[in-house]
């Protein structure tokens, strides 16, 4: 577990201390520590059931955490509700149907930024989203549902964008996409972090795409971290078969 | 003393219905809100014969019970079609059309103005024309339907209604016929309830629509609920209490007509008051748990299991099922193609693949959750491509599921002892008229099931509630669950994932066993580590078809897959 | 022929007041998943209060509507916040709140009638004229009904495609969870929706009680029509619920031409169950 900087250090936006969370009775993360540090493209690999998405959706907000603590620009937010870490700058795209699939692209993009009052705002925003994403602009007037699989993941990134988060937690972006779409989604988060220099925390299971948009990366085994440093290392697969 | 005597006879008649409706919702869980409409059966039945035709009480009773009873089976059919919501808008709409029937059939049911003069019960050339005459005939009416109804409910067919109720997939999954146990349950449920009508109608010497609306079933909802549902016991107490309760109106002058609606009112606050206070109920359902003292006594504290693990016959090696070019898609996606699996006695096969590779499709279509859309699967060279879940278990081949469907309210015993083959105790006729197998057959089974309890390790734990386990206990109790069906086949999605590394081991050795014990084993993992550790043979699925097969060591060391399993 | 006319005229009439009933239980079902059985008697308790308002305080009977309307808003709202929230909040399983929801039923049903008796209660005050198509004929107040159809249905749609509020209700109807995740407050919207489907119910009350008169029983017509409606013209859609408020307005109206008038609920029923057999997700499916 050590790790290697070979970048000067930039401050940490999320930073999470010996953190447990679970279901009911069942304990699924076991004290995890991990820092996001500004602008930074985080990993967070592991084999299903390793309790990634436990871990991120209670840094979210969305689950009270066991024990331990969430800091977000070295504020205490460990049990705030999610409105509130919205309103601050931190965004969620949840694993799957991370859109309203009954409503209109563009309704979809206008709710990602609820939190928000002025709609002027609101529109520059819009714009910048969609220029970012040109097949929304093509596509705003369409019921969000009947798009593509990889359309809709852009959606669901845009309504994350919306708001102009200081850091995005992406939720398994590359789940149920074909491969070559994979690549085109891993390839808008990378130009995401580096147009707008937003911070990224990425599930992911697709060890292949996500390492090479990576900067660092941490591994989760059945709920415990048991790797945390750089992307290099893991490009050996046989390396990486003994961590999973 | 007449007074007193009309509200006992309530009771009975009321404790009639509450039971019989626990049967339906407590114990089965389904939630069905027509009860009132099988009441009301009853009561016409009893009323239309004894008028119009002129025929006495014994007769009047079965007649209705056989009617209801059919009704009854009537209703299941779309209970097993739809359910939650749906369920309840389609006998809240049978309600609606009871009424509409009651009404409307004048010639018959004489309409809005009901049946007057039904003849009284005769018995003995005694007319029993006043409360306390009737009152001893209401009492042993009320016990006998009682007694019926809790030796359903205690017996290892209740004990199964129980298991459904808490998880119908899972129930499948262990063997349980699921259309039988509802229509049965319907049956039962609907002709007691008649019993109630019946005799109401001879009591009251009058029927009318008015006493059959969506109220009447919302007050046996409420008793049922008061008295804890699952409790057959806690359904007289609810029956008794909501009867009882309003009968303070009396002492002060309110109307009759207001007085009525007073008591409904009640009858809602109580409902609404004890869901937010105390939603088990009065009296919860363990009483109706199974009891292992006597059993217990005779399993080894923590030996090696004597008879937990029979061996399967055959020889080690031998194919026992055979799946060959499964398919299966949804709509326009293939989640499955191509698909062609072997396994083999005292083999572990070990199915791994990237998240979405059609694994647990896999599954479901070897255990009959899901239908191939083509291919076949042989079972030592039977067909079972067909087959329903619980005809795939009885053919000798189980499966768990990744998210364990334990039968949450039941003890740990009930949940294997729910899963064991064969229980004469299962056949409804055997319950009623073999009771001396039933008992034997119950005996055995619970030591069995103790046994297999202390195999996995949880014979400490056998007599608390599923809910109450740690997660690794709940997911031994699914291996012990799986190993009760005494299939020879066992399929295994993700037994391991989310243990530590202890328990991890711990089930590994009891995989180990099975296979050892000449069954034929296949599992679902993604930790890989253990996968080299456990597995004879690994099958690697991607995008529905089998990639390659080979011995884990080979496979591991395969780049194309390892950039497959990673990509 | 006349006949003829007259039935797609009732059922016209009667699909409007379907319409309505159906329109504000969707709203409260569809975007907070409670099954709220007592919308029944609140719909009820409405009509009565703009009787008792009419009639007994003597208000003017628009002003007595107006005030109805927000009291059964309210009255609603309170069904939530002291009902069916402490329920949510303690995560009872959907059953338990079902149940809640009938107790509710029953205890607000019988309380009508404890207050208002169980006789019929008409406004005499209001006059309205007959219209005769042929030999056909309608009144202005079954008028009233299409027009307050026409009117809660456009402003609904309105208000769900174009305001904040609205659209946030879509997106608590289509995802409960992905709301919160954009940080919506799901119980503000609860709140606000049990307000607007109770306040819609109580404009259907409004006609009714110029219409047919009340009585203590009128709510489970209402809320098993509405129930209907909404399963039949497929759970979340507002669209759907109208037109199977139709639909059912007319198969009803239509099948007296050959039944007696007496088994509407059967031929509810009819419908409700052909539909669930055929077409499980209901006439409009959500994408």
């Amino acid at each position: 577990m050590t790790e290697i900087h070979t970048m000067p250090i930039a401050e940490p936006v999320l930073e999470v201390r010996g953190l447990s969370a679970g279901y009911g009775k069942r304990a699924v993360v076991h004290e995890v520590d991990l820092t996001v540090r500004a602008g930074e493209i985080r990993v967070l690999l592991g084999h299903n059931g390793a309790g990634k998405t436990t871990l991120v959706r209670t840094v979210f907000g969305l689950l009270r955490p066991t024990s331990g603590t969430v800091r977000y620009r070295g504020e205490d937010i460990t049990r705030r509700r999610c409105a509130d870490n919205v309103k601050a700058g931190i965004a969620l795209v949840p694993q799957g149907h991370g859109i309203f699939r009954s409503l209109t692209v563009r309704e979809n993009l206008e709710l990602g930024a609820y939190t928000a009052q002025d709609p002027a705002e609101i529109r520059v925003n819009r714009d910048a989203v969609m220029d970012l994403f040109p097949i929304l602009r093509e596509r705003a007037g369409q019921i969000a549902g009947t798009m593509s699989g990889g359309q809709q993941q852009m959606l669901a990134m845009g309504m994350a964008l919306m708001h102009r988060p200081d850091v995005m937690i992406l939720d398994e972006p590359s789940i149920g996409l074909a491969p070559n779409l994979v690549q085109r989604v891993m390839e808008a988060i990378a130009e995401v972090n580096r147009t707008l220099r937003m911070a990224v925390l990425m599930v992911e299971q697709n060890v292949v795409h996500a390492l090479p948009i990576a900067q660092s990366v941490t591994v989760l085994r059945t709920g415990r971290k048991i790797y945390e440093g750089p992307p290099e290392p893991l490009g050996d697969r046989q390396y990486l078969m003994t961590l999973f | 003393m007449e007074y007193l005597a009309h509200i006992l006879v309530m009771v009975c008649l009321y404790g009639i219905l509450a039971t019989s409706f626990n049967l339906l919702i407590g114990f089965g869980g389904i939630f069905a809100l027509a009860h009132a409409t099988f009441y009301a059966s009853g009561a016409y039945a009893a009323g239309i014969l004894a008028t119009k035709l002129g025929i006495g009480f014994p007769l009047t009773l079965l007649a209705g019970t056989v009617v209801t009873a059919a009704i009854g089976l009537l209703v299941a059919f779309p209970a097993m079609r739809v359910g939650s919501h749906y369920l309840v808008v389609i006998t809240l709409a049978l309600q609606a059309i009871t009424i509409d029937v009651l009404m409307n059939s004048k010639p018959l049911t004489g309409g809005p103005d009901g049946i007057p003069g039904i003849p009284p019960v005769s018995l003995f050339g005694t007319a029993l024309t006043s409360p306390v005459s009737f009152l001893p005939l209401a009492a042993v009416m009320a016990a006998l339907c009682c007694a019926v109804a809790w030796r359903l409910g205690a017996s290892p067919f209740g004990r199964s209604l129980r298991a459904m109720r808490e998880n119908e997939a899972a129930a499948q999954a262990v063997g349980k016929n699921l259309v039988r146990m509802k229509l049965v349950v319907f049956a039962m449920s609907a002709g007691l309830a008649s019993v109630a009508g019946t005799l109401v109608a001879h009591y009251i010497a009058f029927v009318n629509p008015e006493s059959f609306t969506i109220e009447e079933t919302i007050l046996i909802l409420a008793m049922v609920i008061l008295g804890g549902m699952g409790n057959l016991w806690g359904s007289l107490a609810g029956a008794a209490i909501l009867v009882l309760l309003p009968e303070g109106l009396k002492f002060v002058h309110v109307p009759g007509d207001i007085a009525d609606m007073v008591r409904q009112v009640i009858y809602g606050v109580v409902l609404i008051v004890i869901l937010r206070l105390r939603p088990e109920g009065l009296f919860p359902e363990t009483v109706f748990r199974t009891s292992t003292g006597a059993a217990r006594s005779s399993v080894p504290a923590n030996g090696p299991p004597t008879g937990a693990l029979e061996r399967a016959s055959g020889t080690p090696g031998e194919v026992v099922v055979s799946a060959t070019s499964l398919s299966k898609h949804f709509g326009g996606i293939q989640a499955v193609k191509d698909l062609t699996i072997d396994l083999k006695r005292g083999e572990i096969v070990g199915l791994i693949g990237p998240n979405g590779a059609g694994k647990t499709t896999a599954f479901n279509l070897l255990s009959g959750f899901l239908r191939p859309t083509g291919g076949t699967i042989l079972y030592r060279g039977r067909d079972v491509t067909k087959l329903k879940p619980h005809e795939v278990v009885a053919a000798g081949l189980a499966r768990s599921f990744q998210d364990l469907k334990l039968f949450t309210k039941l003890t740990v015993v009930e949940n294997i002892l729910v899963s064991l083959p064969a229980q004469p105790g299962d056949r409804p006729l055997d319950v009623y008229f073999r009771p001396g197998l039933v008992r034997r057959a119950d005996r055995e089974n619970v030591a069995r099931a103790l046994e297999i309890a202390s195999f996995v390790g949880l014979l400490a734990k056998a007599d608390e509630t599923a809910a109450n386990l740690s997660y690794a206990e709940e997911k031994l109790l699914v291996i012990a669950r799986l190993l009760a069906t005494g299939a020879d086949v066992l399929l295994l999605d993700e037994p391991l994932s989310g243990l530590d590394t202890v328990t991890v081991e711990r089930i590994c050795g009891v995989i180990r066993d099975l296979a050892r014990a000449n069954k034929a084993v296949c599992i679902i993992e993604h930790n890989l580590e253990v996968i080299r550790g456990v597995c004879d043979e690994i099958v690697f699925i991607d995008e529905g078809r089998v990639l390659t097969k080979g011995p884990p060591d080979t496979l591991m060391r395969d780049r194309e897959l390892a950039e497959r399993y990673f990509g | 022929m006349d006949l003829l006319i007259q039935l797609t005229l009732n059922g016209l009439f009667n699909g409007a007041h379907f319409a309505l009933l159906a329109m504000g239980f969707a709203l409260i079902f569809g975007t907070t998943g409670v099954v709220h059985f007592a919308y029944g008697p609140v719909y009820a308790v409405g009509a009565y209060a703009i009787w008792a308002l009419a009639v007994l305080v003597g208000l003017p009977f628009w002003a007595a509507v107006l005030l109805g309307v927000a009291l059964t808003a309210a009255l609603g709202v309170g069904c939530y916040l002291f009902i069916y929230r402490p329920f949510e909040i303690s995560g009872s399983p959907p059953f338990v709140v079902l149940v809640a929801s009938l107790g509710l039923f029953i205890v607000m049903k019988n309380l009508i009638g404890i207050v208002f008796g169980t006789g019929v209660k008409t406004v005499d005050s209001v006059a309205y004229d007959v219209h005769f198509v042929g030999n056909a004929f309608f009144t202005t107040v079954q008028l009233g009904q299409v027009a307050a159809a026409l009117l809660v249905g456009c402003g609904i749609a309105l208000f769900l495609r174009a305001s904040r509020y609205g659209k946030a209700i879509r997106a608590m109807a289509d995802n409960r969870e992905m709301a919160t995740v954009i940080g919506i407050d799901t119980t503000r919207l609860s709140i606000l929706v049990f307000a607007l489907g109770s306040a819609v119910s109580a404009v259907a009350g409004s006609l009714v009680l110029l219409r047919d008169g009340l009585n203590p029983n009128m709510g489970f017509g209402a809320v098993f029509v509405a129930f209907v409606a909404v399963i039949v013209g497929g759970v979340g859609s507002l669209r759907g619920a109208v037109i199977a408020a139709f639909l059912l307005a007319f198969v009803q109206s239509l099948g007296m031409w050959q039944i007696p008038t007496e088994w509407q609920n059967t031929i509810v029923f009819v419908v409700l169950f052909g539909f669930l057999l055929a077409r499980p997700s209901g006439i409009v499916r959500r994408a």
